[in-house]
């Protein structure tokens, strides 16, 4: 069994890389790796140079790798509708114990064991060696220096499988129904109010005796101890076997029914294709909320950039200008929920043209990205009352550049953005288009607040510039995927 | 009069090629098959037929008119099952059809009608409302049919119409076949199920290998069988030997079979 075992690892490593590279353009994903450490290392030298604590910037990198973690496991285990969406109709190994001579709980540990090892390589490792600046900052330099990025990586895989373990045996107590979804949220509810508590000094450090943060992967790295080795080691073997108890490879999830929705929604909406697109969204998993949270995040991370620009230059900068301009990047992630769950072959048995799909999609987006955006720029204006000009000028900033980006999208990535954010020359054709719109209006809010007359007529300009952008994108768009995709 | 007419038609992946200068007439009123092998190219020709897909050469009139030139009025006009293609995951089965029924401009009562009548002659009523991720493949094969047939085509073109669904209801969507064509529409499948194509074609061609290899009507075969036929043709051509252009040689009863615009 062993070598079946080592069989089965193998085997599953390679699925791992075809899933990624099926879903990511072919091979151009080996390039992947080359890229997350360019941009790990250009992001995290560019937070720790505007004065951020270094300690701040690996902190954050721990959280983020800790949230990757439990991403990854939903994705693995129960994102299937997500992946057949994205990969048509398939099986990965973990799910063959009916026609395998396997137990189900080998399937699930060696799968585990596989994502673990393709994630420490293809994302932990670009991300180690790409925080390699900021380590440096924290003092630690020659050989010395290789060995804590070393540290750092091995620590960082820890957090990602303790977060991968944690989505498991959370996903295993939602399988034993109603009662297991309860005590999930609570334990879930009771873990984020204790983080929350700890991160902004609700606790007194004297309660508990102690500094929790010195018992995680990332105390373990600022300062290594006994205790937090023990701790952490602990806590990985305790989530893991709690995982493998409650996790049912086998679990069917319930047949699910829906009331007929679809032509009360579109007697309102009118049209289709928009109707199914927007029902699409509201049925997944997280529903609207998902569109509400990415705007939310932008909100937050603007609030952080506002906050903090503020206290290093000592110039409050232009808040209204800052959110329209931040905010309107949620334009990528909004169109990516309106195509995340259809694909052009969806139409192919129906009289629907590429046109007619594009278009249904900008109307959904129009519908949901700006709406919901706008509401979170009020939300900013309010809290910081705005200049009345700047706040008017903000909404031109947020939906030019919504627009813009929206039209840039589509453009490049027809229906299917998610994929060409793994296609390394895509990506970096992205990133420039972003840089060369946002850079100007970014650069005004910061260093040039109060903004002047001038420069406000100025920002309005160039809003509607991006707007017509991305107008003429959105049409340049539906000649170009017309013919890429009846090509093929 | 035909409704299919494909000339010379050339499609090539890479290196190899799909379908490899096709020409076939399908006439008004036939249940016409596509017989072959895994990869002989059945699919991609009617892909082309229904404007998914763009050739490299030659031409194709589908109802008159130019998929090529115009897909989305030839989609108008037929009423197709793509191979694989599942009812969006997220709908009902039958959200899918008022769906469809919006699409293709349909009244509501027309479309709750056929939703009734197909839920009925394929026991999926008691799926109607189940979200179409959580049907099994044959339910979803079943739904996909019936959007096919919602808008009453005269010409319908099925990628292998009886996948995934158990013996009865392949029974009941032959016996449907049978009489949908003799109200007189025309109706295209393919398969590579010999007995399925003898069984219920009035016309079948052999395909291997992006050609044409037979062509024949089953019921005038005499001593010779389709499966006789299509062992003959695919495993010649499996041996090396050359397709033949269309129905223009060969000396079985296979090829010397009329086609229907030679009646």
């Amino acid at each position: 069994m062993g070598s079946l075992t080592g069989r089965l690892f193998v085997e599953m490593l390679r699925e791992e890389w075809r899933v990624h590279t099926t879903l990511f353009r072919g091979e151009r994903f080996s390039l992947f790796p080359v890229l997350l450490t360019l941009l790990t290392a250009s992001a995290a030298f560019g937070i720790a140079w505007t004065g951020t604590d270094p300690a701040f910037v690996l902190a954050g990198a721990f959280a983020l790798v800790f949230a990757f973690g439990l991403h990854t496991g939903s994705i693995g285990l129960i994102g299937r509708d997500e992946l057949s969406n994205l990969l048509g109709e398939q099986t990965r190994l973990v799910f063959s114990a009916r026609t395998l001579p396997i137990s189900p709980r080998r399937l699930l540990a060696v799968f585990v064991a596989s994502d673990v090892v393709f994630y420490a390589l293809m994302f932990l490792a670009p991300i180690a060696l790409g925080l390699t600046p900021v380590v440096r900052l924290t003092g630690v330099t020659g050989v010395a220096l290789v060995a804590a990025v070393g540290w750092l990586w091995l620590l960082l895989l820890v957090t990602f499988a303790f977060g991968l373990g944690v989505t498991i045996a959370t996903i295993g107590l939602a399988q034993r129904g109603r009662v297991g979804i309860a005590l999930a949220v609570v334990v879930g509810v009771a873990l984020a109010a204790g983080t929350v508590a700890v991160v902004t000094d609700l606790i007194a450090v004297d309660l508990i005796a102690a500094d929790p943060v010195a018992y995680t992967p990332y105390g373990l790295f600022r300062e290594p101890t006994l205790g937090g080795l023990v701790v952490t080691s602990g806590a990985l073997a305790g989530v893991s076997l709690l995982a493998a108890r409650l996790f049912d490879v086998r679990h069917r999830r319930p047949t699910r029914r829906a009331d007929p929705a679809f032509r009360r929604w579109n007697r309102r909406i009118g049209e289709p294709i928009t109707t199914k697109t927007l029902l699409d969204v509201h049925r997944s998993a997280g529903g609207f909320g998902a569109v509400v949270f990415s705007v939310a995040i932008l909100f937050v991370v603007t609030v952080g950039l506002v906050d903090l620009a503020g206290r290093i230059t000592g110039v409050a900068p232009s808040t209204a200008i800052a959110f329209g301009a931040v905010l309107g990047l949620s334009a990528f992630t909004t169109y990516n929920w309106l195509t995340q769950y259809d694909d052009i072959e969806t139409y192919h048995s129906q009289p629907v043209s590429v046109a007619q799909v594009f278009a249904a999609k900008q109307r959904a987006f129009v519908l949901l990205g700006p709406a919901v955006a706008l509401v979170f720029y009020a939300l900013a204006v309010g809290w910081q009352s705005a200049p009345l000009g700047e706040a008017v000028v903000g909404v031109l900033v947020l939906i030019g550049t919504s627009g813009y980006i929206f039209g840039v999208t589509i453009y490049l990535a027809g229906l299917s953005p998610t994929e060409f954010l793994f296609d390394t020359a895509l990506f970096a054709l992205f990133g420039l288009a972003m840089i060369l719109a946002l850079v100007p209006i970014l650069v005004i809010a910061f260093t040039f607040a109060p903004v002047s007359p001038g420069a406000l007529v100025a920002l309005g300009g160039w809003s509607v510039g991006l707007a017509a952008i991305g107008i003429a994108g959105y049409r340049r768009s539906i000649p170009r995927w017309t013919a890429r995709y009846r090509r093929r | 009069m035909s409704v299919i007419d494909l000339s010379t038609l050339q499609k090539t992946y890479g290196d190899s090629p799909a379908v490899d200068g096709l020409s076939l007439t399908v006439d008004e009123g036939e249940l016409f098959g596509l017989l072959g092998p895994n990869g002989a190219g059945k699919t991609t020709t009617l892909e082309i037929c229904t404007g998914q897909l763009t050739p490299d050469g030659g031409s194709a009139r589908v109802c008159g008119v130019d998929p090529v030139a115009e897909p989305t009025r030839v989609r108008e006009k037929l009423g197709i099952l793509p191979e694989k293609e599942s009812p969006p995951s997220f709908l009902t089965p039958r959200e899918y059809f008022q769906f469809v029924g919006r699409v293709r401009d349909l009244s509501d009562e027309r479309v709750d009608a056929q939703t009734d009548a197909w839920a009925d002659r394929l026991g999926f009523r008691a799926q109607l409302d189940t979200r179409s991720s959580d049907l099994s493949r044959g339910q979803q094969q079943k739904v996909m049919l019936a959007a096919a047939f919602l808008h009453e085509p005269s010409v319908v073109v099925i990628d292998e119409p009886l996948a995934n669904l158990d013996p009865i209801v392949q029974e009941q969507v032959k016996a449907f076949l049978r009489d949908y064509r003799a109200a007189g529409n025309t109706i295209v499948i393919t398969t590579h199920d010999v007995d399925v194509a003898a069984e219920l074609c009035s016309r079948v061609v052999i395909m291997h290998e992006g050609r044409i290899v037979a062509d024949c009507r089953p019921a005038e075969l005499g001593e010779e069988t389709l499966l006789s036929v299509f062992l003959d043709r695919v495993g010649r051509g499996e041996a090396g030997g050359d397709g033949l252009d269309g129905a223009a040689a060969g000396d079985t009863a296979a090829n010397r079979s009329p086609s229907p615009t030679e009646e």
